[in-house]
């Protein structure tokens, strides 16, 4: 298993400039997206000895390429730039990997078991997604990963001062476990690992799929599902080559799509697979979150330290989660809602500026659709219920701050940009701010093609199939049957897992029959 | 539009008054960043799909057209001063509507992208990140190369106290203190540096 950064990119990794003409493959499994999904999937397939392609339809950047330069690398590794929002009461800005490894190389790299609490309700439909039987696929993906505590002295004043105001109220946290091997805190988590210390599935997973003698082609974009006799037979598309358009078939025993919780209903959309069942699309949660910031008189460095190394339980029954969140100048300047001069002036004291950020399970649910002439249209509307919690969790981390000694706290509230002392968060229940006033953001978004037991009730069924279209499977944030709480990363790879397992089972018992 | 998309005629006007108006100034930080920022953020919009591309171009053709309804003057934007952009852009970016927000957010969040990734900026507030960065890869090499053969189970940490005190982890490199002036001289006539050695020699 690789640890560390490879510069030389893996011969397994095909890009567009080693091929010429349309490219015809052939595979026991097709893969779309290497991300958390499809890169787990991928390589347990691979080692059970299936002959497996993932096609990507970003490219393959080594380390060394991870810059500083926010704007540079927005347009690298994220989908459509970084430029990204659902469409509401209240637009919410998303981010979604493009590039070899997918969202798992932009994330904050948390790794959280799903709760038991919901593998409960989960399994009462699906028994499979019981926690006694998803603990060994947690376990396997912990240790691929290398979900690990940070190392102890590298969490840097952001995370210590959120510490330090929990421990004065007396409030529980919970030590993050990350995959990262020695995450030194050069802080740049959002933008890819400058050190190769993220421990991504460009890292984690796709060195085993390629020991395994898996092959991943980049710049791939998928756009048809083949079918032959009611069955998914492969996937054709366009290979993103910058001299020409060239195109790419791949014919497979069973296709797999795991593109995340957006681009996956929109292909199947596309296809106009699922049409059927009326879900495709639909049960769209966001976990959405807002940012706190807070001043100090001591520096705190966001610069110097690890991006979260740790989240405050407290207030877990109540479906919130307050967590520091120590990012980038480009990114706090982006968070606060002033421009010019007043901003200016706001980050002249940057270092002294804390940020950190709340998430609450949310009820509501939106839609991946797709409008006329192929547009898609992502539209998510915060409950009232969820801001009511969205506002108790904005006065708890302003309270927090504040017995950490913050001097201000910043809010994402229009109305209400500054919390001057403690005594002003209750301007915040007297006053509590709209939907329509409040800055969210996510980076978990899931359930659009929810697995179910009954065809009537979701897309995919319990082996992770497409209840509509045999030999088709789906294996990422999609199929999450609900909201969970906790970032989704190790819950994805979990699943991803269990759906290899029973698929590669059915393909070597097809081949034995 | 597309992958060679570029700000031509009356959109780099505007998007020249946005990032005029929006880049970040301060009295003792003398370097003009408008033109950097427009070709930042001109490379931000090359990124994008066309649907986003032509959503930035409504945007901009929005607060060009739209702006004299929120402030001062009935100038088209790109037509106005420093003070008028910005005084508009804040009437808009405060109204009620989020939608009509959008018109500023975007263009807000793509310059600060811009201006605040920018070295110079990045060093005047106190942060040497490329410095950072590079003695932080350093010093992960070696902690790899400390670290034992036998890796112990997750998730335990893996530099304890043998390879790396707790305390020194992140003292491995430090920036300097960011400038926060307790006084600003502007100039360096024979009075004016005078004061500002008086003020120095105070502390």
């Amino acid at each position: 298993m690789s640890f560390v950064a490879t510069e030389q990119k893996p011969a397994s990794i095909i890009t567009p400039a080693e091929t010429r003409g349309d490219l015809v493959l052939s595979a026991d499994v097709v893969v779309v997206g290497s991300g958390a999904g499809g890169a787990t999937l991928a390589t347990t397939l691979a080692e059970a000895g299936l002959r497996v392609v993932v096609l990507e339809e970003g490219a393959w950047y080594p380390t060394r390429e991870y810059t500083a330069n926010v704007p540079a690398m927005l347009g690298r590794v994220m989908r459509a730039g970084g430029g990204t929002a659902m469409m509401g009461r209240s637009p919410v800005p998303y981010l979604e990997g493009k590039c070899v490894g997918g969202t798992t190389v932009v994330n904050g790299g948390m790794c959280w078991r799903t709760p038991e609490k919901v593998l409960d309700e989960w399994a009462r439909g699906l028994p499979e997604l019981s926690s006694a039987r998803l603990d060994a696929h947690f376990t396997e993906v912990e240790t691929t990963i290398h979900a690990r505590y940070q190392d102890d002295g590298s969490q840097g004043g952001v995370n210590d001062a959120f510490k330090r105001g929990a421990d004065a109220l007396g409030w529980k946290l919970s030590r993050n476990k990350r995959n990262q091997r020695h995450c030194v805190g050069s802080n740049d988590c959002v933008t890819g690992c400058p050190s190769g210390a993220k421990q991504s599935t460009q890292y984690s997973w796709l060195p085993r799929f390629f020991a395994a003698g898996g092959l991943l082609y980049t710049h791939c974009k998928v756009q048809k599902v083949r079918t032959e006799g009611g069955r998914a037979t492969g996937v054709s598309g366009t290979l993103l080559d910058p001299w020409k358009a060239r195109r790419f078939t791949v014919q497979a025993r069973a296709v797999v799509l795991a593109c995340g919780a957006i681009q996956t209903p929109l292909l199947l959309q596309r296809n106009q697979i699922g049409k059927a069942c009326g879900h495709v699309g639909r049960h769209f949660t966001i976990h959405p979150n807002i940012k706190l910031s807070a001043r100090f008189s001591t520096p705190v460095d966001n610069l110097q330290g690890t991006h979260q190394a740790w989240q405050c339980v407290e207030f877990r029954n109540e479906g919130i989660l307050l967590a520091p969140g120590a990012i980038p100048l480009a990114f706090m300047s982006a968070i606060f809602p002033d421009f010019g001069p007043r901003l200016a002036e706001r980050m002249r004291d940057a270092r002294y500026i804390a940020t950190g950020g709340i998430l609450v399970d949310d009820h509501g649910e939106g839609r991946v659709r797709l409008l006329p002439f192929g547009v898609p249209w992502i539209q998510y509307d915060v409950t009232d219920a969820d801001q009511a919690k969205f506002v108790r969790a904005a006065a708890l981390l302003a309270e927090l701050y504040f017995a950490a000694g913050a001097e201000e706290v910043y809010t994402p509230f229009h109305h209400m940009p500054v919390i001057g002392s403690p005594d002003d968060i209750k301007t915040l229940y007297r006053h509590p701010p709209r939907v329509e006033d409040t800055e969210y953001f996510t980076a978990h978004i899931m359930g659009t093609c929810r697995m179910h037991a009954h065809p009537k009730g979701g897309v995919v069924d319990a082996d992770g199939q497409a209840w509509d279209l045999p030999g088709l499977y789906i294996a990422d944030a999609s199929v999450l049957p609900g909201t969970i709480g906790v970032n989704p990363q190790v819950t994805i790879m979990a699943l991803a897992r269990l759906i290899a397992i029973k698929l590669a089972d059915r393909l070597k018992r097809r081949v034995a029959a | 539009m597309g992958p060679d998309f570029v700000l031509r005629g009356r959109t780099r006007r505007i998007a020249q008054a946005v990032a005029d108006a929006m880049a970040p100034r301060w009295a003792e930080f003398e370097v003009d960043l408008s033109d950097e920022v427009l070709e930042e953020v001109e490379r931000m919009i090359r990124a994008y799909p066309i649907a986003i591309q032509l959503a930035v171009l409504g945007s901009l053709y929005g607060i060009e057209f739209l702006s004299p309804l929120f402030g001062p003057g009935i100038k088209p934007l790109s037509a106005c001063d420093r003070a008028t952009v910005l005084q508009r852009m804040e009437s808009i970016a405060n109204h009620r509507v989020p939608q009509v927000r959008m018109l500023v957010m975007l263009l807000k969040v793509m310059v600060s992208f811009s201006a605040y990734s920018r070295p110079e900026v990045e060093g005047f507030l106190g942060y040497r990140r490329q410095a950072w960065r590079t003695a932080r890869q350093a010093f992960r090499e070696r902690l790899l190369a400390a670290d034992p053969a036998e890796l112990p189970p997750v998730p335990t940490p893996l530099a304890d106290g043998r390879v790396v005190s707790p305390a020194d982890y992140l003292r491995f490199f430090l920036p300097e203190r960011a400038a926060r002036p307790a006084a600003v001289t502007q100039g360096v006539a024979q009075g004016v540096a005078t004061a500002a050695t008086d003020a120095k020699e105070a502390g």
